[in-house]
């Protein structure tokens, strides 16, 4: 329907027009009188006539009059269509050979008439991608598009497009974040995707397993299989390190729900963080089969810290260090005296004697093995060692053991170790041919000391150091210089800066030299002092902790999120470090590396954490699989890996339509599942919310140039004629 | 096979034994991991066997691994080194005046975080004045650990040797006695006077006779010793399981 009219929007209020009007009209009629009598009548009816016109069209101008055409137009209604890029979208459909996302794409633009074609006349169509984030597209994009990493966020889209579209289409598999509160005024109209009757798959659901583990003790593994398509199905469960099987178990599906859960259990022999998998074969016709494998960490430590203490001679180094790891419920302590060496005599048949043989072949042999760490206390190994004992000693190290060594007059006795395979292990050299000095001296702190966790027995630098020097001095030194493998953390006082504890690493382990036999003293002597012996106790306990290879002992420590990482989510690692209070707060202290598991290196940020030492590094993992990551600082290094594995999504394919019935029913839309139902119901809807305005067109009558020129004129002219009439 | 390294070190271990009796194979190396550390107290008679150190280090070096210092130390109670004595020993046969409040703090104190304390009471008689003094002093220092006959499963008769009676100069007690505190015993005391049994004089003639045993009472005595030096160097070493089957075997035997 048209329609117009004239309109008036006066530029000053009406009164004072009036006053223009009745202004103009007598100036109009009375200025002319003054001259009539020098001019004809016809002419000064002329100039009054003029006059009147020009007060007229004045008038008129100051109205603003408008003409103003109306029509009534009809909108076309937004439709939004959402196609769902999760990742389950890649998965096969029901035909089987084509993707969920293929079938989505056909069903728009396959066909004599094309459905986006069809939706296009009848809406105002926008395209758009649901996948992490909602992605405006256009129809030339759909043959190129493809599944995500994650799934797709309709609530956060629904935000986005609420308000400006009348209703959606959302094309899925019904595999998608949303949740049940979530409400909306979009009509959402969901087109299920895949066939759930046809779908087969297993998948391994759940798999529980502890976060921490004790090495030489069974752990249980709780396996959840959900079956799609495979009722009763036995399978095979199993259990594998890498690709070394550690257990297998058979699972039944239930008949009914396609679901069984199976415990498998194994006792796990090395401590350390270890990848493991638990995987099902896959089978006939299954839809996806890298559900059939799930991947997890679990961290190995040991129950208790077993150590093998081989002492040289009842000393009272021997007795308080016995002392402490005794009265440490943590460490179960094996310890063997060698209470009487070949050179000395007994006087009393065996039936006298308490001594026992010492076990050597049986210690070194095949039970070395099930110690974390060996002492050799003031020792000579001489007398009881074959040369390949030190070899497996040095293999035992080599593959994660760790040995400490205690000084005394006998380490260097024989040449101590030297020319052994124990020398190559040890993180220092002899200084000379003198074997063992007796003379008092005081340790202090070296650099590295000041800041490692093993010296550090308090947590306020200056306190540490405090303790260090009120320390009782030492009456005996083996003089040693440390390699450049090792790390010096305490030395005596003196111009020598002998090392008296010194630390190193060889193969995956630890080795620690204390060059001393009278570490006793810090415990008598502190008790002398009139203070308790924790800094002694303490410090032994920290020693064999930093021996066992406990990641709080440390000097670089990574923390990882306990929940793992998923591949396209950014993961991020606290660093903790123990340095110089002066670099603590520099970036440039630390360095960060990470790798994927193709050994490339990733882009990775750094930034400093709240306290001192802390950092945080982030990276965001595109692949799946075992990523190491390596941190640098002036002290050291150290690297740990960490397993990243395929986001839950891809887990369960199976489609999920009642999600899409329930996006439906909760924001007033339909499930539609044929091609006709989809256009009917459409178009139906699309009607309903078409939207009408009346459109308004203005156009000015006066406003405008022609109006100015006419006046222009009228004045003009009434000027000529009163010049030539002699009036000017 | 031996090395020809070793060889030649134990071959000129052999010629410096030979040539000069002070040095040894270089694991025998002269750094004493003992010594005695006697108290000298106040009244009574602080050092009634002067002469036993020799024999009784003589004896445990040629026994045991133990490297012991010959000489011994004379301490008093409030002398700091006394925290550094790894086997402090007292003996007297009379009476003594008490210790101060403090000296006893010392001695608890000493005793409580791990030291050692060996006493005997030398006159070989029940009841005699050091006895009264000893069990005086240590109500005192633990009035709530009473000194008591050490059991025969203790480790300080498997230490080094099985002892059933430590024997002494005389046979007052076929026991040792002692403060037990948790797994440690830092009090062992006799009454037998072991130091007399061991005492020699300059010329190698033993002192004192051992009654009423003779020398197998003697003979005992040094093993007891032996074992108590050994017990305060290794604790309850051979309470460890390790031992057991050996022990019970012999002992069976």
């Amino acid at each position: 329907m048209n329609w117009s009219e004239i309109v008036f929007k006066p530029v000053f209020p009406l009164w004072l027009i009036l006053v223009f009007l009745a202004g103009g009209v007598a100036f109009s009629l009375f200025q002319p009188r003054f001259v009539r009598r020098r001019l004809s009548r016809q002419r000064w009816g002329t100039i009054i006539l003029l006059r009147l016109v020009t007060v007229t069209l004045l008038i008129l101008l100051a109205l603003n009059p408008s003409w103003v055409a109306r029509r009534e137009v009809a909108v076309s209604p937004t439709l939004a269509i959402l196609l769902d890029t999760s990742p389950s979208m890649g998965l096969s459909s029901n035909s089987g050979k084509r993707s969920r996302l293929d079938e989505a794409r056909a069903l728009l633009l396959e066909g004599s008439k094309p459905l986006l074609k069809y939706l296009a006349e009848k809406f105002e169509v926008r395209l758009y991608e649901l996948g992490e984030s909602l992605k405006a597209i256009k129809p030339g994009d759909l043959p190129g598009l493809k599944t995500g990493e994650k799934k797709g966020d309709l609530p956060g889209a629904i935000e986005r497009l609420a308000g400006n579209n009348s209703l959606a289409l959302l094309c899925s598999d019904g595999k998608l974040e949303w949740r049940e509160s979530s409400s909306s005024n979009l009509p959402i109209f969901t087109l299920p995707l895949g066939d759930p009757e046809k779908y087969k798959d297993i998948l391994i659901k759940t798999v529980k397993a502890p976060a921490l583990a004790f090495r030489g003790r069974e752990v249980t593994i709780d396996v959840a299989v959900k079956g799609y398509g495979y009722p009763g199905l036995k399978l095979p469960v199993a259990l594998k390190e890498g690709e070394k099987l550690i257990t297998a178990k058979d699972l039944r599906l239930d008949d009914r729900t396609g679901e069984g859960t199976v415990s498998v259990s194994f006792t796990p022999p090395e401590v350390g963080s270890h990848t493991l998998s638990v995987s099902i074969p896959s089978q006939l016709e299954e839809s996806v089969t890298s559900n059939n494998l799930a991947t997890f960490s679990l961290k190995v430590v040991r129950d208790k810290i077993r150590v093998l203490m081989i002492t040289g001679a009842p000393s009272m180094n021997y007795r308080f260090l016995r002392m402490a790891l005794k009265n440490d419920p943590s460490i179960d302590l094996l310890s063997f005296v060698i209470l009487r060496t070949p050179s000395n005599i007994l006087n009393v048949p065996l039936q006298e004697q308490s001594l026992i043989p010492f076990p050597v072949e049986t210690l070194f042999g095949k039970e070395m093995k099930s110690f974390d760490i060996l002492v050799f206390d003031n020792f000579v190994h001489h007398p009881y060692f074959r040369a390949n004992y030190l070899e497996s000693v040095r293999d035992f190290v080599q593959g994660g053991g760790s040995l400490a060594i205690i000084g005394g007059p006998n380490f260097y006795g024989e040449g101590g170790f030297i020319g052994t395979a124990i020398e190559e292990i040890l993180p220092v050299r002899w200084a000379g041919r003198e074997g063992y000095r007796r003379s008092p001296f005081r340790v202090k702190l070296t650099r590295n000391g000041s800041v490692h966790p093993l010296t550090r027995l308090s947590m306020l630098e200056g306190e540490n150091r405090n303790l260090w020097e009120e320390m009782p001095p030492l009456d005996g030194v083996n003089p040693l210089r440390s390699k450049s493998s090792g790390t010096v953390l305490l030395e005596s006082a003196d111009e020598n800066a002998w090392p008296i504890l010194t630390l190193g690493n060889y193969g995956k382990g630890r080795v620690s030299v204390l060059a001393t036999d009278s570490a006793w003293k810090w415990y008598m002597g502190t008790v002398a002092q009139g203070k308790g012996p924790w800094a002694y106790q303490r410090l032994t306990e920290r020693w064999v902790r930093w021996l066992a290879q406990d990641p709080s002992l440390d000097p670089i420590q990574l923390i990882f999120p306990e929940r793992g990482g998923t591949i396209g989510q950014e993961m991020e690692v606290r660093i903790r470090v123990h340095v110089d209070a002066l670099f603590a707060k520099s970036r440039e202290a630390v360095s960060i590396s990470v790798f994927n598991p193709e050994g490339t290196k990733i882009e990775s940020q750094l930034k400093p954490g709240g306290q001192n030492g802390e950092f945080l590094a982030s990276f965001r993992p595109e692949k799946v699989g075992t990523y190491k990551v390596k941190v640098e600082t002036q002290g050291g290094q150290r690297e740990e890996s960490l397993f990243i594995g395929r986001s839950s999504e891809t887990l369960d394919g199976f489609p999920h339509h009642e999600q899409l019935r329930k996006i439906s029913d909760s924001t007033g839309g339909k499930i539609l599942t044929a091609r006709d139902a989809i256009i009917d119901e459409l178009e139906q809807y699309g009607e309903k919310s078409r939207k009408r305005f009346i459109e308004e067109s203005r156009f000015p009558l006066w406003g405008n140039a022609y109006v100015f020129i006419v006046l222009i004129s009228l004045l003009t002219v009434e000027w000529y004629l009163r010049r030539r009439w002699g009036l000017i | 096979m031996i090395s020809r390294r070793r060889f030649l070190s134990c071959g000129l271990a052999l010629l410096a034994g030979l040539f000069s009796p002070g040095l040894k194979s270089p694991w025998c190396a002269a750094f004493p991991q003992f010594f005695f550390s006697q108290i000298k107290y106040r009244g009574g008679e602080w050092d009634p066997n002067p002469q036993f150190v020799d024999a009784i280090v003589e004896e445990l070096e040629l026994r045991t691994s133990i490297k012991a210092a010959s000489e011994r130390r004379v301490i008093s109670v409030d002398d700091p080194a006394l925290f550094f004595s790894p086997f402090l020993y007292l003996a007297g046969k009379h009476e003594f005046d008490p210790f101060t409040a403090q000296e006893r703090e010392i001695l608890r104190r000493f005793l409580t975080y791990g030291g050692f304390l060996f006493a005997e009471d030398t006159l070989g008689a029940r009841g005699s004045g050091f006895d009264q003094a000893f069990n005086r002093e240590m109500k005192q220092i633990f009035p709530q650990h009473p000194l008591k006959r050490l059991p025969p499963e203790h480790p300080v008769y498997r230490s080094f040797y099985l002892v059933d009676s430590p024997g002494g100069r005389q046979g007052v007690n076929p026991f040792l006695e002692g403060i037990i505190l948790d797994n440690w015993t830092p009090v062992i005391y006799s009454q037998n006077d072991l130091s007399g049994a061991w005492s020699k004089d300059r010329f190698g003639k033993w002192v004192y006779d051992c009654l009423p045993g003779g020398e197998p009472q003697r003979a005992s005595a040094f093993k007891a010793g032996i074992n108590i030096i050994v017990y305060s160097l290794t604790s309850d070493y051979k309470k460890d399981l390790v031992h057991h089957p050996f022990i019970q075997r012999r002992q069976n035997q």
